[in-house]
């Protein structure tokens, strides 16, 4: 039998041998900024100055902050370096490693203080957030189990097989409060106790299935993933388990079976589990992917190797789900939970977080979220943090705020199917039922943030329309009403709105959100409905004034040149593509507004802002 | 009993069965809404959202579908609620903005005050005939023909019908279920096969076949999902399981070769099979992957077509309750061209022997055969098809057997007779006929011997107590063979006239015809030829064949009662082992039906006047049964029965005419 505690001490002798670890973020984001490169350059360096002794390479998982990759943390220390290149390596390696002296041309600085942040801890972005899902998050090699071991990990499947108590373990994380990070919300525990339940009325053995649709956590930390899975098999009676994840998840696919196989080798699966008579296995499901796959029922037809299409949950899943036996599914966020659920009780979860979920778990969002922060920020990435922090917290201090001086307009939250949040709502805090009473949805957790410069129609029209060719056509609102939704939308934008279009859209949305067959239907009206709550007067300048008061709706804006403002520098009749500026050097320039495409670079590139948008 | 739960609807109570669908409970309750995916035969799919319902359930309001909801929970049902109405009205505009010409799109719509669309688009479709989306299409072909060869593709707008890959797939058969369900006419028949006289009788029947198949099978026998082997678990709860050469009716290990065992462990494909294309019973299973542990493919991997249920029961008559067993002697008899049933009955018979001490080691060539012996029945099966060993004596069959063993061994004959399970030479196939008179005799007056293809009666005799008198049972064996010849004479399959029965079969005058399916049968003949039939003429072209095949028989040295008979352990205990197993119920048909006190009498005296007394009531339905089929006493045709079938050819009579009385 393997000894956790071994391994642990292994670990920790071997990382003290070295004088430093040099922690490179291999995840997706920073390995498409050629984070490999910036390995293979800096364990050359290394070698070739024969430190190989008194420094380790560790290739971590996704710091989460995106924006600054290829990102470098020298451990114990703490010095964060970010967007390092090959070139930079030998630098870090000279004058930081040798002389002692870090690289501060590497280093972090504040986008509003402009200070720089010397180490990971100083950083907003990393001191704002609180760790639990990705709590090894940049500390191990997700590669390595002997890391994650070393961490603690696979203490808490050995504790609950030696207590052999699957409905305490059950009590444990209904207690907790923790509800499906997927995006509905539905109590975890819960959906353990019905499949539980089920299996046992039903004499079937459960499949626990992941849906891995969230490719960080797997990147980052896979064995948080498969202890979070082992938990919920053993507390529903389940034998085999699936990670549902998308193929062209290249890395996490990788990382997953590496994972797996080193779960088998040190008897974490197969049968027999730490000779506790506990037999389960994961195997992965690899998946051409659709939109619709969020919702349970279609992964599982999917799985099942159908047309992704939803069933009818009036059954649930848990009682008839997978291979039409009882079948427990989470998101990959919810299983990476659950261990530290264990490890730390269930009070301890439901202390961080909102609400009071003492008499329903409904009543409340404990524990963290891991956000997917995209849009018009300073810092792009991923940040988990506690149920409760304010948008305002999330956008301004871990996100950095908007660049370039811009003014926030909106953040549209829960991906495409989310609504748009107005900046009057930045404080309120973010959980499942403030989001939800907000006109939007938890949903993945991504964040879209929205500066000025966007139009509020042309945003819904723009993920309506997305949404519209990701229905799966089933049933006739979402199929039938997302099409005419888009169709009125586009209307609006090429400026043929009609007053009676308003009346529509909000009719519309509502029959899609109250009759469609699954969430994805139910959900997609959001965009509409929640732009129209906030921005109403933007879709009536659209359509009465035939307006875009963003400047983006193309048929509502035309551009022309201020004849005493342009001072003839030729700059904007050399970029336009389609030849439509002509004037000649140092005299004032015309537009052709039949020619013109309106594409705005003209406007860009006036240095006397000479062209105007109307 | 169901599970009842008192709900309201439009604020009337009413009481529905636990998991009832709500549209069911709806309807019943005498309220209507309007539906357009959804097809009474058919699992509903929820997709139109036209049947959209407001329930309370638990404080809290909700809108579900009516179709596809199981009732669970006590709940208030608003069926039309000014919500609801809002949003149907707003589900068929949508409906007729894409399809303003279907005609049952422009119903619901009329049905609901719509009559304009704001939905038209560039996507607008003016032909009346529209494919809708309802998917009843796809459903039909799953649940109907268990083929999948309708599905979507598209997401979306783009959502539409087709097959895969968009080329005609070679598996439709043109069973012309799609278009039977589809609500619009999108799906066209051509009739181009075999010149049938009313295709459209044919089909209509034929689709009431395939509803039940897919409704009912589920509820009443399982087939689709387990096949015949569901037999074996319901004949082992009657004591109607062959176990020990008929000894015994059940078994304590029978659930090692019921069908939950063959399903769990050996049934693959997880899916129906059938014996030909388009069969919406498919009662066909296969066992796949199945690795073979003797004879000349021993260690091969193979594919088993079955078990069905006479395999299986002949393995519980051989005592060899093992599933790995009862797979490969399943393969082994198919792949020599044995059946099933006439080995394990012979065996079974040779088992017995063994056990008495008739025939030892010396005789088998070492082979133990005590009942179970799992190895040594494989071993003997391999040696009856290579023609080696105590496998050439076992080929020729029990008549064979028991004629050597009298002569060569000095056997005791009568005791011999007595376990010797076959009649005319053939082996009994595998049901217990000890408590029904009526089937001893089915087996017996068939004319192809005692296997059940002509009389099947044990449950209307013994377990439904439908055949009371001699009279009846005489009638039951009159018209059975008959209808049952008919299914040759057609080439169809009986599987759709009994297994599955109508849901309100049982409220039938005749309900063991089942007469609903037989008129299937009618319906099929007339369609295909144009010519009436009824039980009046069905009756008729089959007697005229089947008592050809008495004729046949007595041409054979087969067609006289002597050969009718049935050995003892078909009708009651022979042995005090027997006897003693079921005491209870023997004692009490003593005291009840005889009159006899079995108190003080010792099991052999009352082995003694049962046994008299079961023989003669086998000669006395033998009487009644040749009666009614117009035969002689001794079991031949008469010639007025010929000239009533309008058969009086001379050549007939010159065989028949020295057997008259």
């Amino acid at each position: 039998m393997t000894h956790l505690e071994t391994i642990e001490q292994k670990v920790q002798e071997e990382f003290k041998q070295y004088k430093e670890m040099l922690m490179i973020c291999t995840g997706t984001g920073c390995v498409t900024v050629k984070s490999f490169n910036v390995r293979d350059k800096l364990s050359e360096e290394i070698k070739a100055k024969g430190l190989e002794k008194d420094y380790l390479i560790v290739p971590t998982g996704c710091y989460g902050f995106c924006a600054a990759g290829p990102i470098i943390v020298v451990q114990p220390e703490g010095i964060f370096y970010q967007k390092v290149k090959e070139e930079d390596v030998k630098e870090i390696v000279e004058e930081h490693l040798i002389n002692g002296k870090p690289v501060e041309r590497l280093m972090y600085r504040d986008p509003v203080s402009g200070e720089i942040n010397e180490k990971i801890e100083d950083i907003k972005f990393f001191t704002k957030q609180k760790l639990i899902a990705l709590r090894n998050k940049g500390l191990i090699d997700p590669e390595n189990i002997e890391h994650y071991i070393s961490r603690g990990g696979y203490r808490e499947i050995r504790k609950i097989l030696e207590e052999n108590n699957p409905e305490g373990v059950i009590n444990e994380i209904i207690a907790s409060g923790i509800r499906g990070r997927g995006g509905g919300g539905f109590p975890t525990g819960v959906k353990w106790q019905l499949c539980r339940k089920a299996a046992i009325e039903k004499k079937e053995t459960p499949t626990v299935i992941c849906n891995g649709l969230d490719r960080t956590v797997i990147e980052t930390d896979p064995h948080s993933v498969i202890e979070g899975m082992m938990i919920g098999a053993f507390a529903t009676g389940a034998q085999e388990g699936f990670i549902y994840i998308r193929k062209e998840f290249a890395f996490a696919i990788k990382r997953l079976e590496k994972a797996l196989a080193q779960a088998r080798k040190y008897g974490f699966l197969g049968d027999n589990i730490l000779n506790k008579n506990f037999k389960f296995d994961i195997n992965i499901h690899l998946s051409a992917g659709a939109f619709v796959c969020g919702e349970s029922s279609a992964l599982m037809a999917s799985m099942s190797g159908r047309v992704a299409e939803p069933k009818s949950k009036y059954i649930h899943n848990v009682e008839r789900g997978f291979r039409d036996k009882p079948a427990l599914l989470n998101n990959v966020e919810t299983w990476a939970n659950i261990p530290v659920i264990i490890e730390k009780g269930a009070k301890w979860f439901a202390s961080i977080g909102t609400g009071d979920i003492s008499d329903n778990p409904l009543k409340g969002s404990s524990g963290t979220k891991i956000f997917s922060l995209t849009g018009k920020l300073n810092n792009t990435g991923l940040a988990e943090v506690p149920m409760g922090t304010t948008l305002r917290e999330i956008i301004y201090d871990i996100g950095g705020g908007i660049p370039g001086g811009k003014k926030f307009k909106a953040v549209q939250i829960g991906g495409p199917s989310g609504g748009c949040i107005p900046e009057s709502l930045l404080d309120i805090k973010v959980d499942f039922d403030t989001l939800t009473e907000a006109g939007t949805i938890m949903g993945s957790g991504n964040m879209v943030v929205m500066d000025e410069t966007a139009c509020m129609v042309d945003v819904a029209r723009y993920f309506v329309n997305f949404l519209k060719d990701e229905s799966c056509g089933k049933c006739t609102p979402c199929r039938e009403g997302l099409y005419a939704l888009n169709n009125i939308l586009t209307g609006i934008c090429n400026g043929e709105g009609k007053e009676e279009d308003m009346k529509f859209l909000e009719e519309l949305s509502e029959t899609i959100q109250e009759t469609s067959f699954c969430q994805l239907g139910a959900t997609s009206p959001n965009p509409v409905l929640s732009t129209i709550r906030y921005f109403r007067d933007e879709y009536e300048k659209h359509i009465r004034e035939k307006k875009c008061p963003a400047g983006v709706c193309k048929a509502l804006i035309s551009y022309s040149i201020l004849e005493d403002k342009c001072i003839g520098c030729t700059m904007c009749a050399k970029k336009c593509p389609v030849n439509a500026i002509t004037g000649e050097n140092k005299k004032v320039h015309v537009l052709d507004k039949i020619k013109c495409i309106k594409c705005g670079i003209c406007y860009d590139v006036c240095p006397v802002d000479a062209v105007e948008r109307i | 009993m169901a599970e009842k739960i008192q709900i309201s609807i439009n604020d009337k109570i009413v009481k529905v069965n636990k998991d009832t669908y709500l549209l069911d409970a709806v309807k019943k309750a005498g309220f209507g809404i309007p539906t357009l995916c959804y097809h009474k035969d058919l699992t509903p799919d929820g997709n139109c959202r036209l049947c959209t319902c407001e329930i309370e359930i638990k404080g809290r309001r909700k809108f579900v579908t009516a179709c596809n909801y199981p009732i669970r929970d006590e709940i208030r049902v608003f069926t039309d609620s000014k919500r609801v109405k809002e949003h149907r009205k707003l589900l068929i505009e949508m409906y007729l903005g894409r399809w303003p010409e279907v005609p049952i799109i422009q119903k619901i719509a009329k049905r609901l005050g719509v009559t304009e669309s704001r939905f038209k688009s560039s996507v607008t479709d003016d032909n009346p005939a529209a494919c809708i989306l309802c998917g009843r299409c796809v459903r039909a072909c799953k649940e109907f023909m268990l083929e999948e060869i309708l599905g979507f593709a598209g997401r979306g707008i783009k959502r539409h019908m087709t097959m895969p890959f968009y080329e005609v797939d070679p598996h439709c058969i043109g069973c012309t279920s799609c278009a039977y369900v589809c609500p619009t006419g999108a799906i066209k028949i051509v009739d181009d096969l075999n010149n049938p006289f009313d295709p459209v009788m044919i089909r209509n029947h034929g689709m009431k076949i395939n509803a039940e198949m897919a409704t009912l099978d589920k509820i009443q026998n399982r087939m689709r999902e387990v096949g015949t082997a569901n037999i074996v678990d319901v004949m082992n709860a009657y004591d109607l399981l062959p176990v020990h050469n008929y000894k015994f009716g059940s078994h304590p290990e029978t659930y090692k070769i019921d069908s939950k065992m063959l399903k769990a462990k050996y049934f693959t494909q997880g899916m129906a099979d059938g014996c030909w294309k388009g069969c919406s019973m498919a009662c066909a299973k296969t066992v796949d992957g199945f690795r073979l542990k003797t004879g000349p493919y021993r260690g091969q991997l193979v594919s088993v077509d079955g078990p069905e249920y006479e395999t299986a029961a002949g393995a519980a008559n051989m005592g060899c309750f093992d599933g790995d067993f009862l797979v490969e002697f399943n393969f082994y008899c198919d792949t020599y061209g044995i059946d099933t049933i006439s080995a394990a009955t012979t065996i079974a018979f040779v088992m017995e022997a063994f056990e008495a001490g008739i025939i030892t080691e010396k005789h088998t060539g070492g082979l133990k055969l005590n009942f179970g012996a799992l190895r040594e029945v494989l071993e003997l099966l391999h040696q009856m098809a290579e023609g080696k060993g105590f496998g050439v004596d076992v080929g020729q069959g029990i008549r064979w057997l028991r004629k050597k063993w009298v002569k060569e061994y000095g056997a005791d004959e009568k005791f011999l007779c007595d376990i010797s399970t076959e009649s005319k030479g053939l082996e009994i196939s595998e049901y217990m006929t000890k408590e029904s008179l009526a089937q001893q005799a089915g087996y017996g007056l068939a004319n192809k011997g005692p296997q059940h293809d002509e009389a099947w009666l044990i449950f209307m005799d013994m377990v439904n107590n439908q055949l009371p008198t001699f009279e009846d049972k005489a009638e039951a064996l009159y018209y059975f063979p008959l209808w049952r010849t008919l299914f040759g004479l057609m080439g169809l399959c009986k599987i759709i006239w009994n297994d599955i029965v109508p849901a309100n079969n049982k409220f039938e005058k005749e309900a063991a015809k089942i007469p609903e399916h037989v008129n299937n049968y009618f319906k099929f003949f007339e369609g295909m030829t144009g010519k009436e039939l009824n039980e009046q003429k069905m009756l008729l072209q089959s007697a005229r064949v089947y008592n050809l095949q008495r004729i046949m028989n007595l041409m054979l040295g087969f067609g006289t009662r002597e050969h009718d008979t049935m050995p003892y352990r078909a009708k009651g205990p022979v042995t005090k082992e027997e006897y003693v197993s079921r005491a209870e119920r023997y004692d009490k048909q003593l005291k009840e039906i005889l009159g006899v006190d079995p108190e003080g009498k010792s099991t052999e005296e009352k082995m003694a006047i049962l046994r008299k007394y079961r023989e003669e009531q086998y000669e006395k339905v033998t009487d009644a049964v040749f009666k009614r089929r117009g035969w002689t006493k001794n079991g031949v045709p008469t010639i007025e029965r010929l000239k009533e079938l309008g058969i009086d050819l001379p050549e007939l009579i010159e065989i028949i005419k020295n057997h008259q009385e």
